[in-house]
């Protein structure tokens, strides 16, 4: 296969964007026969969506109606400047009785001649109508033509400002596909409950395998709101825990994590606001915090008092909503990547730390065993479907942002309710 | 052969659309700036034949002050008229040697006008040669005239 579409290149028959293309849509067609082996998303090369030469030739049009634009903002200026120094004249000559001028004749000729009546103007109003006004009067009717510029002014700007955004996107949008860059969507499937408890097994494979990566792709968003869920259990444990040892706080406790939950859901929508809160010292307060919530270590919860515990809780609990995008974050860090990797996982290394482990982890660890049985598919998926297009996936996330209608963003908006009402359904 | 000739009428329509039309634009486009300064020329004479018959010799006028803002103007004695001789000149006249001055520019212009044309012609003439010339490379058989009526 690959021999047939190299023979026209060793001829040179064929331009060479149109070999980078059939070698591509090869390579392509291979990977979609592989997603639709596992039945998830499609990947499509950026060129199929916007070809090369359409993209230059949009890139190009639009250029062209920038330049055209330009003599029109050029012309407005000039008419700016005129009203200006008019503007400048008309407040100047009532100074004098009389000006020496050379009266124009014609377009040829002049009159040797002065102005007389110096306060009095007669301005064109449109249409053929003329008003005879005051110095001080013309100079409102210029100042507001002059506004009436600007405004035009302003707007042409914007409007080439538009154009020059345009312009540089669809250059930016011919290059990366001249590049090759492929764009995967995958559409967000309903899982059942069952699959999802199942999530904790593959979650370690591919969080563990892109410890050292950038891991912020799209079709991780369900493990990470699985990871959220399993987090959320882990603090329902604790709520209930609590509730046993000290009944009097409840209430507050309640109105805390509700507010979380609806924060996490708003916040999931608005990621690039997380970014903003993603800052190191938050982070460690979440891996505190998680590492409380979960009661990986039993003595700390005991030693410090519940009181005391109460009091981080809720304070970890109002940036609860920070934590969502964060720990995917921090996965990546190699420094916490240890203490995280463990805590989100939430089962499958808890066989070490077994002896002080609560009721919560006891419920969790047959699960994880259960796992690779149940859902060998997604495992392979999280790590399958991104092997050898890492840094593909990154450049294609943003360019998916940056289009209009993408299922990722959708399926991100969607997905949020979800876990929500699960754990809405399960406190009630 | 085949590309050799295809070379050639490439090379043609090169000339004509490079060469030859913008000649042709640039061309009727000074001959309209000509004819525009023949005009002005001929309203000047109206003018100051217009004053002559009248015997004006004072004036109230509005002068433009850009914009189409307006204010009045007096000429005290214009029987004096500056003419714009070309160069940013003006040189000061009286009416019968303005009139002398701008009769003689005229006829000047006129003959510019008369060169334009003949050399807009002449660019027409061209561009229809090479035209011809691509239509003989090609081989293809001559336009047909357009039947002339016969009364």
């Amino acid at each position: 296969m690959h021999l047939v579409l190299f023979f026209p290149f060793l001829f040179g028959l064929f331009p060479d964007d149109v070999q980078v293309q059939c070698v591509l849509t090869d390579f392509l067609t291979s990977e979609k026969m592989e997603e639709a082996a596992k039945g998830k998303g499609t990947v499509t090369s950026l060129s199929s969506l916007f070809p090369v030469e359409d993209a230059q030739k949009a890139a190009k049009r639009l250029q062209d109606s920038i330049a055209e634009r330009q003599p029109m903002l050029d012309q407005l200026g000039g008419f700016v400047a005129d009203n200006a120094s008019l503007i400048n004249l008309v407040r100047r000559l009532p100074d004098h009785l009389h000006h020496d001028i050379m009266v124009p004749f014609g377009k040829a000729a002049f009159f040797p001649g002065r102005l007389v009546h110096t306060n009095e103007f007669l301005v064109l109003l449109g249409e053929g109508y003329y008003a005879e006004r005051t110095s001080r009067q013309t100079l409102e009717i210029l100042k507001r033509r002059g506004m009436a510029l600007d405004s035009q002014v302003d707007s042409l700007n914007a409007m080439l400002d538009d154009l020059k955004l345009e312009a540089s996107f669809l250059d930016a949008t011919a290059s990366e596909a001249a590049e090759g860059l492929v764009e995967i969507r995958e559409d967000y499937a309903e899982e059942t409950s069952s699959e999802k408890e199942s999530e904790p097994g593959p979650r370690k494979q591919a969080s563990s395998s892109s410890s050292g990566t950038d891991f912020t792709k799209v079709a991780d968003e369900d493990e990470e709101f699985a990871r959220i869920a399993s987090r959320m259990d882990e603090l329902e444990k604790e709520e209930l825990e609590a509730e046993n040892e000290a009944v009097s706080l409840e209430q507050t406790k309640d109105e805390f994590a509700a507010e979380s939950y609806d924060e996490s859901d708003e916040d999931e929508q608005v990621e690039a606001d997380l970014h903003q809160y993603s800052d190191h010292k938050s982070l460690h307060q979440n891996v505190k915090f998680s590492e409380k919530a979960m009661s990986r270590k039993p003595p700390e919860l005991t030693e410090d008092g519940i009181a005391a515990n109460k009091e981080s809780f809720t304070d970890q609990l109002s940036c609860l909503g920070l934590t969502v995008q964060p720990i995917a974050k921090v996965q990546d860090r190699s420094s916490h990547g240890n203490i995280l990797a463990s805590d989100v996982k939430s089962s499958s290394g808890k066989a070490l730390v077994a002896p002080q482990v609560h009721n919560a982890q006891a419920v969790d660890l047959p699960r994880s065993q259960e796992v690779p049985l149940q859902s060998s598919k997604p495992e392979f998926d999280g790590q399958k479907a991104f092997t050898g297009s890492i840094i593909e996936r990154t450049h294609n996330l943003r360019t998916t942002s940056r289009e209009q209608t993408t299922t990722t963003s959708q399926s991100s908006g969607s997905q949020p309710p979800k876990p929500v009402s699960r754990f809405k359904m399960q406190r009630k | 052969m085949e590309s050799h000739l295809q070379h050639k009428i490439q090379k043609y329509e090169e000339f004509v659309d490079g060469r030859l039309k913008p000649d042709l634009v640039r061309a009727i486009a000074q001959r309209d700036k000509v004819f525009e300064q023949q005009k002005v020329f001929s309203d000047l004479r109206n003018n100051i034949e217009n004053l002559e018959k009248n015997s004006v010799t004072s004036l109230r006028t509005l002068v433009n002050l850009g914009s189409e803002v307006y204010m009045q103007a007096d000429v005290p004695d214009t029987r004096r008229i500056f003419v714009d001789i070309g160069l940013g000149f003006h040189v000061e006249f009286t009416w019968s040697e303005a009139l002398n001055y701008i009769s003689q520019r005229e006829e000047k212009i006129a003959r510019q006008i008369e060169e334009y044309t003949n050399l807009i012609a002449s660019i027409k003439a061209q561009i229809k040669l090479v035209c011809e010339g691509i239509r003989e490379l090609l081989q293809l058989p001559a336009e047909k005239r357009a039947p002339e009526r016969i009364f």
